[in-house]
């Protein structure tokens, strides 16, 4: 079972000293759901005192010395056995000194020793250690780093970042190559984004299939994992690993493995971080002094003018706190394991009135039955997660961004509160809205509940075959109030007399599969196959309900009754329902021939609710082929090369992402309110087209990559080029208004290419028992291309090319995605007014998409991202550092062109450097705010002791380590942070003001007990 | 075991057919065709076609709210602008469609365009389920006669536009056709259709094509035929007049009322219910539920609305001096209009020194209040319904007719109803053109025909305190950038 997997791997990395002896070691057989111990000859540790006949008693510990409670001992041939007890010990007695004993204990090597004479025995079990035997999780089954056919980055958890951490991506970051993980601003609750590489779709249909012990999910599923309980994570990358999830398996797959107890032995650990969250930068704003002087060479009125002197960015900020705590304990016997854990996650953010309190409990359980051929593993997961949030999307007419943005906006000669001691507001500024009554006054909450479980049952029936079935349920449930009093000076919330609504939101995810799986070896040849059917289905229910006019603010938003009820509007009230319904045929072999000569075919077939009436069923095949070289008779002779591995593979892979229920159908909905007849009735509209083409996306991907260790390993790495096209590119298509009723249509047209390379390596510098220094990094560089954005819609051709993709930035046949095409800043008129440069000299500024007045200034998507992981120990003493850095790439800063112009003087304030820009007004969006988005950012130092506890009763090891998360940003960018929203999706690569992004220093404990 | 093998086999077998179930079901929303294969949901696709006309943000409807249609229509003309502020406020679109310098990218050209054939389609498609549900002709017509309204806007303002009448159309199938193919189209919609609408006045078809709109809509289209096709059709629209004559609309009085808040009862035909004796066609508004009507909040400064209505203001619209100073003292009609010394310590001066930088001072400029708030009001909007056809125009378009056919004798008894309801005498002398140019100036403001009526008179293209001359070409606005790029075939009118 991965359980199995992941406890080796959690203990694996202890036992670098004894990689001389494991050299000539080879983990046996694992199968998908079954992990058997493997046999070892090593007997050299075994210490034998004096013999007794036919009763054997002794100690056995593993190896760091601690003794080894629920070692299963067992006389071979014989169902004769005995387990050790707490202590370790064991005693049987055994038919003859000829029998042999075999001592065995999942995640350790098994050793198997003839009595003779002697009558006690003590036994050292050995860590599974395998680097090259490293077990990889593929999906619907597992592998071994040695035997798979395609890209895969595996990270276990001693090598995932430390520190504050609140979602498991972050632990991820910057640790697998071509996969980038990016996080803008570090609002409490909120997540990091992860785009596996590159940009392959463009309707938003670039996040990961998630999944969690089996567990199917999108993003948020990761959100209700304790990053602390992560044994480790895989993700699969290239089209021959993903295509086993065919539809779903385009934009990539993360795979989480979480921590189960060893089997036989029992623990109690208890972990926590807290760390105290800084504002490392914020935008340079005129003050009081600056701001009256400028406002009055501008020509503005003296009564815009109001005396006091805030720092409001300040007075709605502070310093913000992250505490982490998990306790987790487990235990069980050979047939029978358990781990149970708490975890708290607990964030107050740096804006105020924002935090977020995450609570996840688990419990998972392994009983085996029938004689060892049946394993049942139960899974529950259960979360609570309650954000209170600042408002996301606020401002005036003219300026709409989060909250904390809009204290930028606020002249500095405002005051908080008028002389009566309410929030000041200026009644002659259009919408004006003071920031810091909104955070104070607004009430903006959620709660998400999620509960998870699953069961899987898998029997062996005949050696090497047997039949699995497994289930796996999700709820979530979701609130979200909101109130805002007309105290908030919002000018929405006065005309309202203030307004509340809640809305509830409900998501069932239902899945089953049934397996056959066959594994044997025939002398050279081992194959491994897997048939597999499974069915989804989800289903996404909710409602909302608002009310206004409310007598005063005590309920909030608690009773909606307590509103003015005879003011009901068109949207006040809504529910919705729908679902998806995913069937799957799955099929996958992996041949290998002397250890030498692999090939994996696999292939998917899925049909979904969500297709069009045409295209209801897709096919996903992939093939997968890689040659070991340090195999080969050959390479006998050299020492240079201890592994030396090449891949390729080619898959087609699907993605629905982009397809939302009832996508496909011409659908009538509610429209608000019309007059007709003579009276209000309700007024339907077509809100779709019909589309029974409507289908999937299709991403064929080519992979070569190759896997080398030199120098006794000491030096390792990967290499991986790929190219990836995806056809039937899913857009919301712009089409002419006339004849089509809206500007789009979503259809499957067009194609985009991303081709790249991925290097990984690790060097170890020092290797020695008590100091190790490795040098490890990753690079990839990825070239995308949009190829085609035309097509036929229903048969009807489209030309579509020049879409609007962002600020200034465009979707063009032969460019990246978010390629910026912009016009050039020229200088000023004598008014003040920007001019841009007329490129075609004809006397007009022409701003239309395809305007010869454009310029093509580079894509908003990075060209290279890189990280850097050099980690030293001394000892128990150890020191780990990230950094990290991407590139090639523009930003369109569009808050600095907002807080620029000086015709905003009167109601707003303006950044230190308009002044010497000196710009009143443009009616352009020109390159002088495109800025270079390259940076290196210092994302995490730790350094930690290790303090082991041999002689103490009670402690066996307390850990405690000190990590500071972006100490240091290195950028030309001139906005606050260059890491911003790179999902793909339209807008992206565009500074609108963010959520700043905190500066951490967190002090780290972990104490296992005995 | 093995017939534990057969057990599953079956199981797989069984689910190869039970388990493939992948059909879509619809839970939360009508499927279109069952919804407008029906009776009732043929009269839903009339109603989709006239909520349409109601104003929303975005720019979206004939009047109401902003950057849309009315906007577009009454600040390229002489009636009102919004300055930008020298506090800041108010983007310079609205100063440049005074100012006669729009473009093509701006936000309001483009918004009108958006509304006005996402309108057609609606209305292609309510003519098309009307006719497949076998519906009553007058409905048919009816359709008909709202898709021919919204192309004569289209000719209006852009001249030579995209046509097409069945929605299931390709770009490629979508023809370009010139202001005058489109004249004959509107034209001969509207002769044939107008005959089979329904004479009822008011109740069901309050803010609804009946027969009397019909025949003021092919009035307005014949009145300025010259400027859509060359020739004029003064006769033409006099014989449509005289057919909505039959209607049997009159002025509604312009008593001294004590209850209305502007004094007069004149100030009804702009309030709540619009009242049927003048009234030919309403837009109906009830604020945040159907429309909404911003007109006095966005024109007053924050502290004057706030005092007033008890909610601020959004110091938007002025009017230009010169146009307020042209009323009589003794004018009715000029109790709309706010300067001075105002509630809530606001003083508004008479003139604005500048449209666009550094911009106007924050109290400059009249103000209006002809749209005076009716309830449900708040800061974005009141619930005046909104006048697009009333008799004075009409009286006052058939006084044009006579006065350009050569019988001004007839257009003296017209324009003086119009004055004497004001609280003026009667003319001394029979009409000029440029006195019922002027009247309707005095008259209909603010009401959204001004700039047809500039043009129609040769006066939209005149310097003023603000511009020199403008260009001979704004007398259409330019196809918006977006439809331009989303439509490769299309061709820019000419200037731009």
């Amino acid at each position: 079972m991965e359980n199995n997997y992941s406890t080796m791997k959690s203990i694996s990395y202890t036992s670098n000293r004894h990689r001389s002896f494991l050299k000539t070691w080879r983990l046996a057989v694992i199968s998908i759901l079954i992990s058997f111990s493997a046999f070892s000859k090593n007997t050299e540790k075994i210490i034998s005192k004096f013999a007794v006949q036919q009763s054997v008693s002794g100690k056995v510990s593993d190896d760091a010395g601690v003794p080894m409670p629920g070692v299963n001992i067992l006389e071979k041939g014989t169902t004769n056995g005995a387990m050790t007890d707490f202590d370790g010990n064991y005693s049987l007695t055994v038919s003859s000194p000829d029998a042999i004993l075999l001592f065995s204990s999942i995640g350790f090597e098994s050793v198997e020793l003839q009595v003779k004479n002697q009558s006690y025995i003590d036994v050292t079990l050995m860590t599974l250690v395998a680097t090259l035997d490293d077990v990889v999780v593929i999906g619907y089954g597992t592998s071994t780093k040695k035997d798979i056919t395609g890209a895969v980055s595996s990270v276990s958890d001693e090598d995932l970042n430390q520190g504050a951490i609140t979602n498991p991506l972050q632990q991820l970051t910057g640790k697998a190559a071509g996969v980038n993980i990016t996080q803008t601003g570090s609002e409490p609750g909120s997540t990091p984004s992860v785009r596996i590489r590159g940009i392959t779709s463009l309707l938003g249909g670039n996040d990961p299939l998630v999944v969690v012990d089996g567990i199917q999910g999108n993003m948020d599923l990761l959100n209700q994992v304790p990053p602390s309980e992560i044994a480790s994570i895989d993700i699969l990358k290239d089209a021959s690993a993903t295509a086993i999830y065919g539809s779903r398996g385009a934009p990539g797959v993360i795979i989480i493995t979480t921590k189960k107890n060893r089997a036989g032995t029992s623990s109690l650990d208890y972990t926590s971080t807290a760390s105290i969250d800084f504002i490392p930068k914020q935008l340079d704003m005129l003050n009081a002094k600056q701001w009256w002087e400028q406002a009055r060479i501008n020509g503005v009125p003296a009564s815009t003018n109001h005396g006091a002197n805030t720092d409001w960015f300040n007075i709605l900020t502070r310093t913000g706190y992250t505490q982490n705590h998990t306790l987790s304990f487990g235990g069980g016997t050979n047939t029978f394991n358990y781990r149970a854990s708490v975890s708290a996650i607990l964030q107050d953010g740096i804006v105020i009135n924002s935090s977020n309190k995450k609570f996840i409990g688990r419990i998972t359980a392994t009983q085996k039955a029938l004689d060892d051929h049946l394993t049942l593993t139960m899974n529950l997961n259960s979360g609570i997660n309650n954000t209170t949030s600042s408002v996301q999307s606020i401002g005036r007419a003219a300026f709409t961004s989060n909250l904390i943005s809009n204290a930028y906006v606020m002249r500095p000669t405002d005051p908080v509160y008028d002389n009566t001691g309410n929030y000041y507001m200026d009644p002659n500024v259009f919408q004006y809205i003071n920031p810091y009554a909104v955070a104070q006054t607004v009430v903006n909450e959620g709660q998400n509940n999620s509960l998870f479980g699953s069961l899987n049952a898998e029997l062996e029936l005949l050696k090497g075959f047997s039949v699995a079935g497994f289930g796996s349920w999700r709820k979530t449930d979701n609130v979200n109030g909101f109130f805002l009093p007309v105290k908030s000076t919002v000018a929405a919330a006065i005309d309202q007399n203030g307004f509340a609504n809640i809305s509830n939101s409900r998501q069932d995810e239902k899945l089953m599969n049934v397996s056959l799986k066959y594994k044997n070896t025939f002398a050279d040849h081992k194959v491994d196959a897997l048939v597999l059917y499974e069915y989804q289905s989800q289903t996404y229910q909710g409602n909302y309900a608002q009310a206004r006019g409310f007598f005063n603010d005590l309920a909030t938003y608690n009773a909606l009754q307590l509103g003015d009820l005879s003011d009901v509007r068109p949207g006040d009230i809504s529910s919705y329902k729908n679902d998806r319904t995913l069937a799957s045929f799955l099929g996958r072999v992996n041949y290998s021939y002397l250890e030498r000569y692999l090939l994996t075919l696999s292939y998917r077939r899925d049909g979904s609710s969500v297709f069009g009436a045409n295209n209801k069923w897709g096919n996903f095949p992939a093939i997968g082929a890689a040659w070991i070289i340090d195999e080969e008779g050959f390479m006998k002779n050299q020492d240079l090369f201890d592994q030396l591995k090449l891949r390729a593979g080619y898959g087609v892979t699907g993605n629905q992402q982009g397809l939302y229920p009832q996508n496909s159908l011409s659908l009538v909905s509610a429209a608000g309110v019309t007059y007709f007849g003579g009276s209000q009735i309700t007024n339907f509209n077509i809100t779709q087209n019909v589309n029974e083409d409507l289908r999937w996306e299709t991403k064929k991907q080519f992979n070569v990559g190759i896997d080398f260790g030199i120098w006794d390993r000491r030096f390792s790495g990967s290499l991986d080029a790929f190219t990836a096209t995806t056809d039937n590119l899913l857009f919301n298509y712009t089409v002419p208004q006339p004849p089509f009723p809206y500007g789009t249509i979503a259809a499957n047209v067009g194609s985009i290419r991303n081709r790249g390379l991925e290097l990984a390596i690790s060097y170890d510098l020092i290797r020695t028992d008590d100091i190790t220094l490795t040098l490890a990094g990753n690079a990839s560089l990825i070239d995308n291309e949009v190829l085609n954005l035309s097509g036929s819609i229903n048969g009807v051709p489209l030309n579509t090319d020049y879409v609007s993709w962002g600020s200034n930035s465009f979707l063009i046949e032969g460019k990246p995605i978010g390629t910026f095409n912009i016009v050039q800043h020229l200088g000023k008129d004598d008014s003040n007014a920007e001019t841009v440069v007329d490129q075609n000299g004809d006397g007009v500024i022409d701003q239309g998409v395809r305007s010869p007045d454009r310029v093509l200034e580079g894509s908003a998507l990075p060209k290279y991202n890189f990280a850097f992981n050099p980690s030293f120990r001394y000892k128990d003493f150890d020191l780990s550092m990230v950094w990290r850095g991407s590139g090639g790439n523009k930003i369109y800063n569009g808050i600095k062109a907002n807080l620029s112009y000086l015709e905003n003087l009167g109601k707003s304030n303006v950044l230190q450097s308009a002044i010497p820009l000196g710009i009143y007004t443009s009616q352009y969006g020109s390159d002088l705010w495109l800025e270079d988005g390259d940076f290196i950012r210092l994302e995490n130092v730790t350094a930690g002791y290790n303090f082991s506890f041999d002689d103490m009763k009670y402690i066996e090891s307390v850990r405690v380590s000190l990590t500071g998360s972006n100490l240091l940003l290195i950028t030309n960018y001139s906005g606050i942070d260059p890491e911003l929203n790179l999902s793909g999706g339209n807008g992206f690569g565009s500074d609108n003001g963010i959520y700043p992004r905190t500066r951490t220093i967190a002090l780290g404990l972990s104490v296992k007990l005995k | 075991m093995r017939l534990k093998n057969l057990l599953l086999v079956g199981f797989v077998g069984a689910c190869f057919v039970s388990c493939t179930d992948v059909e879509e079901q619809v839970y939360d929303k009508y499927p279109a065709n069952e919804f407008y294969g029906s009776e009732e949901g043929a009269d839903v696709a009339l109603a989709g076609v006239y909520a349409k006309i109601g104003g929303n943000w975005d720019g979206v409807g004939y009047a109401g709210a902003d950057n849309g249609w009315y906007d577009l229509n009454s600040m390229s003309a002489d009636e009102q602008v919004i300055p930008h502020r020298n506090t800041g406020d108010w983007q310079l679109d609205f100063a440049r469609l005074y100012l006669h310098s729009w473009l093509p990218t701006d936000l309001i050209i483009n918004n009108t365009w958006n509304w006005l054939y996402s309108s057609i389609f609606n209305a292609n498609l309510a003519v098309e389920q009307l006719e497949n549900a076998g519906a009553d002709q007058s409905k048919i017509a009816e359709a008909k006669v709202l898709r021919a309204f919204f192309y004569y806007l289209l000719m209006d303002d852009f001249g030579n536009v995209p046509f097409y009448t069945e929605n299931n159309i390709t770009v490629e199938e979508l023809p370009q056709i010139s202001r005058g193919e489109l004249y004959e189209f509107v034209v001969s919609e509207l002769e044939e259709n107008i005959p089979d609408l329904s004479a009822t006045k008011g109740g069901a078809f309050y803010g609804r094509f009946n027969k009397w709109a019909g025949y003021a809509l092919l009035a307005k289209v014949y009145l300025n035929a010259e400027v859509y096709t060359g020739n004029p059709q003064w006769q033409k629209s006099l014989d449509a007049i005289e057919k909505l004559d039959e209607g049997g609309f009159s002025l509604h009085s312009g008593a001294v009322s004590d209850t209305n808040p502007l004094g007069y009862k004149y100030y009804e035909l702009f309030g709540d219910v619009l009242p049927e004796d003048e009234t030919i066609l309403a837009m109906y508004v009830t604020e945040n539920i159907v429309s909404r009507n911003i007109y006095t909040v966005r024109s007053l400064s924050g502290p004057h609305a706030q005092e007033v209505f008890g909610f601020s203001g959004w110091n938007g619209t002025i009017v230009p001096s010169a146009y307020y100073l042209a009323y009589d003292d003794n004018d009715i009609r000029k109790a709309q209009y706010v300067v001075g010394e105002q509630p809530g310590n606001v003083t508004y001066s008479l003139e604005v020194s500048n449209l666009d930088n550094p911009g106007a001072a924050p109290y400059a400029g009249v103000r209006n209040m002809k749209f005076y708030p009716v309830a449900p009001l708040d800061g974005s909007g009141a619930s005046n319904d909104f006048p697009i056809f009333r008799y004075a125009d009409f009286m006052l378009m058939k006084a044009e007719c006579y006065v350009r056919l050569g019988n001004a004798a007839d257009a003296k008894p017209l324009v003086d109803d119009v004055r004497v309801r004001a609280g003026l005498s009667a003319l001394a002398a029979a009409p000029t053109l440029e006195y019922i140019y002027n009247e309707r100036a005095f008259e209909l403001n603010w009401e959204g025909h001004r700039r047809q009526d500039m043009i129609r008179f040769g006066t939209f293209s005149a310097a003023n305190k603000f511009r020199g001359v403008s260009a001979a070409y704004r007398t259409l606005f330019p196809i918006p950038t977006s439809a331009l790029d989303a439509n490769q075939n299309l061709e820019q009118n000419p200037g731009y």
